[in-house]
């Protein structure tokens, strides 16, 4: 039982990372950036040939989350300059990502347990050993830093000026903000977080391999419902905090699942009618909290469909108007 | 000062439903001036505004504030000289986001936004000091979401954010339609002291003449695309609103048919 905790709390923590990101862009700005599911084997990938290639492994775990936010950029640019619809720009991304990780890897798979870790090697700078329980509290000191991180950039002029553009995008453009280059910025942050995500558990796992990604996404989705749920959705730096107690308890609970003996086929299917129930069942009290906060993101993508022009909303506004 | 010149915007061009919004619109106004700006439905008071604001682009014309030739212009550009409203109390604030943070965000139009904090003490003090000039007790209540406020006092919060940074230039479109009359009024005497105690020059569309003829120093009317009238200070003085209705139809051979005119 004792390993199962701790298995469940150190995914949790990596995953953390990417329920970081995922918040940032689904929930923060309204974009539901599908590139996830490829920017968080891309950091796996990257990460584990340049590992292979005998670059520092902290470093490499460094170049994976880069990758990651590089990819943010192409969706960002799609999305922005070119007009293409958001869940698009998330789906050519991810998809152009698969070509880039096999021609990274020159395989689908890499296996990295002889090489030295990320885990090894900064613990080593600190005279420790690499032991589960010094792993996790590597990873919880650097969740915390980028919770910190994230909870102070968004308190920047930077920073609501991206959560303006998620909040209500004219107000925002009326007061002089570029709203592209903040969905640009906002899309680099989430996707480094995501790769940063994806080269820490190839790291954990000592693999990378280019099917990671699949999923990952509801997972991060699940830990932002049972975040947001458990610990509240009021104020900002509530909501940064309990993402990431989300992913810790959603890692915990597959991991007993998987201890009882649950199928692992059975978990996807699980997570996604779990999601699904969390977003159809307002009458529950406790899952209602989460739906409303979902309907969000479902308004983001509902946002995202008249991004073509300002035409659309301004002919509502007019219709509206001169009744 | 802002400059039109020759400023002409079509809807749908070349289809059955073409419709010219702007017709060949020369407008110049000066700095300091408040001017109010009536018409029937339709007329193209919004598409003059929106155009000058650049939320939509025009055909033919140019657009210049103070020299600048900003007809190019996105519209977040434009947007760092030019403060404006509209009508729907939902538009100019950032309802999820509290009084200060949205403050905040107005303050900084037209400075580099980066990674300073951006409510600090000092400007925690500075925005407590502009909302008590309101008189809505918002000074304390600077931690609260502003969709928890009412229409009348987003509005108020907006007009504030719109003129905090002292544009060079603000765009009001009937601010006031969508509220009730008491805030209305609050809101419109709000209006006044924010543009005359920071000498803004002003836009200011309204369906109500009353409050054309009250507010400003100057008064356009515009029908089908075209500014037909253009009243100044001391011709506006002693106007009625039936001397305006009747000068509408003499110059413009139809009827007044805004039925949400108030002719009260
Ligand atoms: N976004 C738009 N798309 C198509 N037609 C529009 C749009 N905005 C305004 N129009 C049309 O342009 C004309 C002028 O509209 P508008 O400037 O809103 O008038 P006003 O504000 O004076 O009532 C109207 O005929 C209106 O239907
Ligand atoms: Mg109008």
């Amino acid at each position: 039982m004792e390993s199962v905790i701790i298995s469940g709390l150190q995914q949790g923590l990596i995953y953390g990372f990417m329920a970081l990101g995922v918040l940032l862009t689904f929930e923060l700005l309204g974009f539901p950036d599908l590139s996830v599911e490829g920017t968080f084997p891309l950091g796996a990938a990257v990460t584990a040939r340049a590992v292979v290639e005998g670059v520092d492994p902290v470093l490499a775990v460094l170049m994976g989350a880069a990758a990651g936010g590089i990819a943010g950029a192409a969706t960002g640019i799609m999305h922005t300059r070119l007009n293409i619809n958001n869940i698009l720009a998330g789906i050519l991304t991810a998809t152009a990502i698969y070509t880039v990780m096999l021609r990274t890897m020159g395989r689908p798979n890499t296996p990295l347990l002889a090489y030295d870790n990320v885990f090894g090697q900064v613990l080593g700078w600190f005279g420790l050993v690499e032991s589960h329980l010094n792993t996790i509290l590597f990873l919880t000191i650097i969740v915390v830093i980028a919770r910190l991180l994230m909870g102070w950039f968004l308190s920047t002029d930077l920073g609501l000026a991206v959560r303006a553009t998620g909040s209500n995008e004219r107000m925002i453009r009326a007061l002089g903000v570029s709203t592209d280059t903040m969905k640009l910025l906002a899309l680099v942050i989430s996707n480094f977080l995501v790769g940063l995500s994806g080269a820490l558990a190839c790291q954990a796992q000592g693999f990378a391999d280019v099917g990671m990604g699949i999923g990952v996404l509801v997972a991060a989705i699940a830990s932002v419902i049972i975040g947001e749920t458990l610990f509240g959705k009021g104020r900002l730096n509530t909501v940064l905090t309990g993402v990431i107690l989300g992913s810790i308890v959603y890692r915990a609970v597959l991991a007993v699942a998987m201890q009882v003996g649950l199928p692992a086929e059975d978990f996807k299917m699980i997570t996604a009618v779990l999601v699904l129930l969390a977003l159809t069942l307002p009458n529950m009290k406790f899952l209602g909290r989460a739906r409303s906060k979902i309907s969000g993101m479902v308004k983001g993508i509902k946002r995202s469909r008249t991004k073509s022009g300002y035409s659309a909303e301004s002919i509502a506004g007019q219709s509206r108007g001169d009744r | 000062m802002i400059e039109l010149d020759g400023v002409t915007k079509y809807f749908f061009p070349g289809t059955v439903n073409e419709v010219k919004a702007l017709d060949n619109i020369n407008f110049k106004a000066q700095d300091g001036d408040f001017i109010t700006i009536i018409g029937s439905n339709g007329a193209g008071k919004s598409t003059f505004l929106k155009a000058i604001s650049g939320v939509i682009s025009v055909d033919s014309g140019s657009i210049k504030l103070e020299g600048l030739d900003m007809t190019g212009f996105p519209e977040h550009k434009r947007a760092q000289q030019i403060g404006r409203i509209d009508q729907d109390p939902m538009a100019s604030t950032a309802g999820e986001m509290t009084i200060k943070e949205n403050l905040a965000m107005a303050y900084m139009r037209g400075k580099k936004r980066r990674l300073s904090h951006a409510v600090n003490k000092k400007r925690t003090e500075n925005f407590a000091e502009v909302l008590k000039d309101l008189g809505l007790g918002l000074e304390s209540r600077l931690e609260v979401p502003v969709e928890t406020l009412s229409g009348g006092q987003r509005q108020a919060m907006a007009l504030l954010m719109a003129t905090i940074a002292r544009p060079k230039l603000l765009l009001l479109d009937e601010h006031t339609a969508a509220l009730d009359p008491k805030a209305a009024r609050l809101v419109m005497k709000i209006t006044r002291r924010l543009v005359e105690s920071h000498g803004l020059t002003t836009l200011m569309i309204t369906h109500n003449m009353e409050q054309a003829l009250k507010y400003g120093n100057r008064l356009i009317m515009m029908h089908r695309g075209k500014i037909i009238l253009d009243i100044g200070a001391e011709e506006k003085k002693d106007l009625t609103v039936s001397d305006l209705i009747d000068k509408f139809t003499a110059t413009s051979g139809s009827a007044f048919d805004d039925d949400r005119v108030l002719l009260a």
